[in-house]
């Protein structure tokens, strides 16, 4: 059975098994290659989308459970081509190593900026908890984000 | 596209009697079975020791057995389950213990049928290759009646590199050639060892790489691209294969684990009169890397001191565990944890201070390295003063410790470039901009997307943006040993310079005719070509190289470059890939931390790292390197813990169980770079990325050691080991598989590939 997803504001129809990882409909399906899938167990936050609104880990949500749900992955950050603000800062603060974490990060750090816009370092910190980096060290996209936080 | 999956074994020792592939090759969908009869050869570095499949014998958890392509990769797995296999079990060799203990049960029965790929090292049994450095006399010295002599033990365990993306390959055959797409550092060394396994010509395999999302280390060694290969040819169609992670944690190329004996007479001055080291590095099933890596012994372990004689045994042993490899500062990180500890051992010992101890004994200029090498310049020395005053200028943090134990501790460091060959060429075209073609990956350390164009506009004029960097590609571009050991920016980046200049010379010679000027007046900047000292005399590069193309045809330059070749002092290293470093690289680290005496957990409360760096052609890119090299190196320090257990079964499985690094684990590194030691890189600099990771786990275990009063001889420092280590329950750690005779841990005095010794 065809199941009706809402992926970016654009309808999408996917015709997988409803049990298949969300992530695996957006990259194989879709070809929206930003969601990485580093561990499929929900550790590392790579694959993270934002399901009406909130940050999922989209490795572990069959996509039968995201039918009627808003998805929104990191494609959607850039409008015309121009850079968000968290992407901007990112690349400002030469932040990126090997890059394959990010689209985590941002999801994670859009979603966390929008609720709590004069977050502190600590909190920053805190809020990275599900997110994995293995190259960078994390300090540099932590000043990437609280430039955002401190910048008001 | 077809999807491919391996059968891998269960077991780690066992005779493999028979595979039967008749009823998975009749499963739906199921286009393509390759089993050991498609790949008879073997390869390894040093040694040809490993087949691609399991042949006879199976020797760890996870080695190749079958792989299967199917339409699906549902398919290819429910084919591979089809798949049976006649085993009988062997009796096993885990630990290094058990590979060296009497009777022990040979991991490769027929190792002196191997073939040697590189001769004059001693290799027997399980001893898969032994490297020596005998320089003076350590005897006389450690029966010297001024000497107190200081001995220890140390032992660490695997780290996984745990890139996030894992290996994976894409292959196709048309034509009679193959095209492989891969995630490596090291894309010739694909081209070569697949054709070996193969048995085809090399230039029969095509090989390219997109960027690479992580590396490590990890991807330095040829890995899932034969299989790829193989089905692509049986399945006449293209195929993928990919490393599930739990795949990639059990048969990950770990740093390997390693036990160190170290012991050295020291005079009551702190003049270090004699070294003798052990050090077995656990190899797994196959020789790989390790077999390369005991050379680096001698310039980690035998480093950063002046030493009036040493003897060093370096050996790689075979276990029937999952193979270890390469990773970032390879055998570098354990030995300097080993070498730093023990010297603060003998500081305890002659009751000297620890800081005073290096300033007075760390190798400077004109100083003689283990295996005889000159080094050129003072660079640790002023190295440690720069953090002296570093420690001076700011409050020291133990206030922030509270009620917990308080430690110190700064610690050096000797590394390398790992130089060797690399080609580039230089397309000059007429908008302006620049095409750099070399066989360098970008694995994210920035070397071939921020240091490379940065090298080539500087030498023709242009912004960094102009010059588009051509991904690798083994057709078309010339040889590269890889992208590792810190190589990148200096061998690649000597070989983009040098065709570049070629480039440039071209370009002001034609230049000079259209301005009417003699080429040596003319200045190449910001995308023009001025005459020296009259802006807005000149034209835009673009007109000139329009011009050229219709005088001379395109403008297009090469480069080359490989290593200069240090020399060592003659018959004192053995079994060694390279007798001397010809880029050292020094850093000296320091951090302060807390540890809870109730929990055994241990803070990181600063970080300090001072590097050398030659000159920094990208300060900021360095930086990053630091910060995310020294969180790595806390991870292995504190945290990144592999264990196998009785079955030769790495129990880690992934990021649940293993342990790396989090956001609020972690601290701003204090940075300060070092410039101006001598290096024969492009514009004087070294590699930086490298590096930052080589000091970290002993900086960490000297702190521990200082705050808690007791010596650390083991990491990681999990909460429990630094309970164990604060009450006094840990156990001595002792070796009973290796000798405390020197003498007896060496199999041969004599270089031999092929001597018959028993072992």
């Amino acid at each position: 059975m065809p199941l009706h997803l809402t992926v970016n504001d654009e309808d999408r129809v996917s015709v997988r098994d409803p049990l298949t990882p969300l992530v695996d409909v957006l990259r194989d399906e879709f070809f929206l290659t930003g969601a990485k899938i580093v561990c499929r167990e929900g550790f590392c936050g790579a694959c993270t989308v934002w399901v009406d609104g909130r940050p999922v880990v989209s490795c572990l949500l069959p996509v039968g459970l995201a039918v009627d749900c808003k998805i929104h992955t990191v494609e959607s950050l850039s409008t015309n081509g121009d850079l968000s603000v968290l992407q901007k800062a990112f690349e400002d603060h030469d932040a990126v190593q090997c890059g394959m974490c990010f689209p985590g990060m941002l999801m994670t750090l859009t979603s966390f900026l929008d609720r709590e816009p004069r977050a502190t370092r600590e909190e920053i910190k805190a809020a990275l908890v599900g997110n994995v980096c293995r190259c960078t060290g994390y300090e540099r996209i932590v000043d990437a984000a609280f430039s955002l936080a401190s910048a008001g | 596209m077809l999807h491919a999956v391996l059968l891998r074994a269960e077991v780690p020792s066992a005779r493999l009697l028979a595979v039967d592939v008749s009823r998975a090759c009749k499963m739906p969908g199921v286009r393509a079975i390759v089993t050991a009869a498609d790949a008879p050869g073997l390869h390894g570095i040093g040694i040809a020791d490993q087949p691609l499949f399991a042949v006879d014998l199976i020797r760890y958890v996870g080695e190749p057995i079958a792989a299967v392509a199917a339409d699906t990769l549902e398919q290819a797995e429910a084919a591979v389950a089809a798949i049976t296999t006649e085993i009988d079990l062997l009796p096993t060799a885990i630990s290094m213990a058990d590979a060296l203990a009497p009777e022990a049960h040979l991991v490769h029965p027929d190792w002196r049928n191997y073939e040697v790929l590189f001769e004059g090292a001693a290799h027997a049994g399980n001893i898969a290759w032994e490297a020596t450095v005998v320089r003076g006399d350590t005897g006389a010295a450690f029966s010297r009646a001024d000497v107190t002599v200081v001995e220890s033990n140390f032992r660490v365990g695997r780290q996984n590199h745990l890139s996030f993306e894992p290996r994976v390959a894409i292959a196709s055959y048309e034509d009679g050639r193959f095209h492989i797409e891969t995630s490596t550092q090291v894309p010739w060394t694909i081209r070569n060892v697949t054709a070996r396994i193969l048995g085809i010509p090399a230039s029969h395999v095509r090989v390219t790489v997109p960027a690479v999302g992580g590396a490590f280390g990890l991807k330095f060694d040829c890995a899932l691209e034969p299989f790829a290969a193989l089905l692509a040819r049986a399945s006449g169609r293209p195929v993928r294969l990919a490393n599930s992670r739990q795949e990639e944690m059990f048969t990950c190329l770990c740093r390997e684990n390693a036990e160190i004996k170290l012991r050295s007479a020291v005079t009551k001055e702190g003049e270090i009169v004699g070294r003798e080291a052990v050090v077995l590095m656990d190899c797994g099933a196959y020789g790989g890397e390790q077999i390369f890596l005991t050379t680096m012994t001698a310039h980690t372990l035998g480093g950063n001191y002046r030493l009036g004689s040493v003897r060093i045994s370096s050996r790689a042993i075979y276990t029937n565990t999952a193979p270890n490899g390469a990773f970032r500062a390879c055998n570098g990180v354990y030995n300097t944890f080993a070498l730093e500890r023990h010297t603060d051992e003998i500081c305890a010992a002659i009751g000297m201070d620890q800081f005073e101890f290096r300033r007075r004994n760390v190798l400077g200029d004109k100083d003689i390295g283990s295996t005889g090498q000159v080094f050129e310049g003072d660079v640790l020395r002023p190295m440690l003063d720069r953090m002296a005053d570093l420690r001076s200028a700011r409050p020291s943090k133990k206030g922030t410790a509270g009620r917990r134990l308080y430690g110190r501790a700064t610690t050096v460091g000797t590394w390398f470039i790992f130089v060797g060959p690399s080609a580039a060429t230089v397309n000059l075209n007429t908008d302006g901009s620049a095409t750099l073609v070399t066989a360098g990956v970008e694995i994210g350390s920035g070397s071939m997307m921020q240091a490379l164009p940065q090298i080539v506009a500087n030498t023709l004029g242009l912004h960094p943006e102009q010059v588009i960097v051509r991904t690798a590609d083994t057709d078309g571009s010339g040889f590269d040993l890889g992208v590792g050991g810190g190589r990148t920016t200096v061998s690649l980046g000597a070989a983009s310079q040098s065709a570049s200049e070629e480039v440039r010379k071209k370009l002001l010679s034609v230049a000079g005719e259209m301005l009417q000027t003699a080429p040596e007046r003319l200045v190449l900047a910001g995308g023009r070509v001025e005459i020296a000292g009259a802006k807005g005399s000149g034209t835009t590069i673009a007109k000139v190289v329009e011009r050229a193309q219709q005088l001379l045809g395109p403008l297009s330059g090469s480069g080359s470059f490989t290593r200069p070749g240090v020399p060592a002092m003659a018959g004192c290293a053995r079994g060694h890939f390279i007798d001397a470093i010809d880029i050292p690289v020094f850093a000296v680290h320091e951090c302060e931390v807390a540890v809870d005496p109730e929990t055994g957990h241990v803070e990181v409360l600063g970080y300090t790292v001072v590097q050398d760096v030659g000159h920094a052609i990208n300060p900021r890119a360095v930086f990053g390197q630091i910060q995310g090299g020294v969180v790595q190196g806390l991870g292995y320090a504190l945290h990144e813990e592999i264990t196998i257990d009785a079955d030769g079964r790495m129990r880690q499985e992934g990021l649940e169980t293993y342990r790396v690094p989090l956001a609020q684990d972690v601290v701003p590194v204090e940075i300060s770079l070092h410039e101006g030691a001598p290096s024969i890189g492009p514009l004087g600099t070294k590699g930086a990325g490298e590096v930052p990771i080589l000091n970290v786990a002993a900086t960490i275990a000297c702190a521990v050691s200082n705050a808690t009063g007791r010596p650390v001889c083991e990491i990681p420092l999990t909460p429990p080991r630094v309970l164990e280590l604060i009450l006094g329950k840990n156990t001595q750690l002792t070796f009973p598989h290796i000798s405390p005779f020197w003498e007896e841990n060496v199999l041969t005095s004599q270089p031999s590939g092929k001597r018959d010794v028993a072992g």
